[in-house]
């Protein structure tokens, strides 16, 4: 037996040593035949390829195994979760642009101090609140018929800030 | 059945056809179509995936390793008949190209 012959072997072994369960058999009749091949070379390129042949079938298993299970995981959460999860992500987003819009506002005043009142609170009124609030009603009249529950989450943060602003002015 | 007929795929079909009845041995096959393990052992796998081609453990001889053997399947036979458009010229020669249809 030469040594291409006897590496062919040894690769075609260690492949069936490593095989997962479903390409094993597969593996093994591989190696089977080398025995059957006339030519060491031949036997080796043999090996080779029959190595790749198992490395993609068992790449093929893995790809099958993740894709069945993020299925699984869609499965498992039922239609009202993916809508929470839809609408909460609309809220977080609103939420967030809020804030940014708002501290944007408190830095333009500190800096520019004279903003804020030579008009009364309006500037500040208009930065922090109208255009937020006006992004919101956009972005989920925009969204609406594709992501229903974010443009809601959306919703509610932007009725949220309004009822907030109109309590806060009624007070005053 | 979705089942992509490469020009390879139909060698292989086509050198099953040519002994429906028989069991085959990868090796032989290989020599028959002219495939390199590395393209024949994935379409084998396929066929006998979809059911089309059965597989048996040939029964051990002293001294002998048993082999791995591969037949139609009565699903594969139809299937591959089925494919076979021009019977007289053979599977092969449309795959490659040799026919003009």
């Amino acid at each position: 037996m030469g040594t291409p012959r006897r590496l062919a072997a040894k690769l075609l072994r260690a492949v069936l040593r490593l095989a997962p369960d479903e390409s094993c058999e597969w593996a093994s009749a591989m190696l089977r035949e080398l025995e059957f091949i006339e030519g060491d070379w031949a036997a080796l390129f043999w090996a080779l390829g029959s190595t790749t042949a198992i490395l993609r079938h068992a790449a093929s298993g893995w790809r099958n195994w993740i894709s069945r299970k993020e299925r699984n995981k869609e499965g498992h959460m039922n239609s009202t979760g993916k809508k929470a999860m839809g609408v909460a992500s609309g809220a977080l987003l609103a939420l967030i642009l809020a804030l940014a819009a708002f501290g944007l506002m408190r830095i333009l005043t500190t800096v520019f101090p004279g903003l804020g009142h030579h008009d009364g609170h309006w500037p500040y009124f208009l930065g922090a609140i109208v255009i937020p609030e006006i992004i919101f009603v956009v972005s989920a009249i925009l969204l609406w018929r594709k992501r229903t529950p974010i443009a809601a989450g959306i919703l509610f943060t932007a009725i949220g800030i309004g009822i907030h602003v109109t309590v806060h002015l009624a007070m005053r | 059945m979705k089942l992509r007929l490469s020009p390879q795929t139909i060698l292989v079909l086509d050198a099953f056809l040519e002994q429906a009845e028989e069991w085959q041995y990868g090796y032989d096959l290989s020599r028959v179509t002219g495939l390199k393990s590395g393209t024949l052992y994935p379409i084998l796998m396929r066929l006998a995936e979809r059911k089309l081609l059965q597989t048996q453990w040939e029964a051990a001889e002293p001294g002998k390793p048993p082999r791995h053997m591969y037949r139609f399947t009565p699903e594969g036979l139809r299937f591959a008949r089925a494919n076979a458009a021009a019977p007289a010229s053979g599977l092969s020669q449309v795959a490659l190209g040799l026919v003009v249809r």
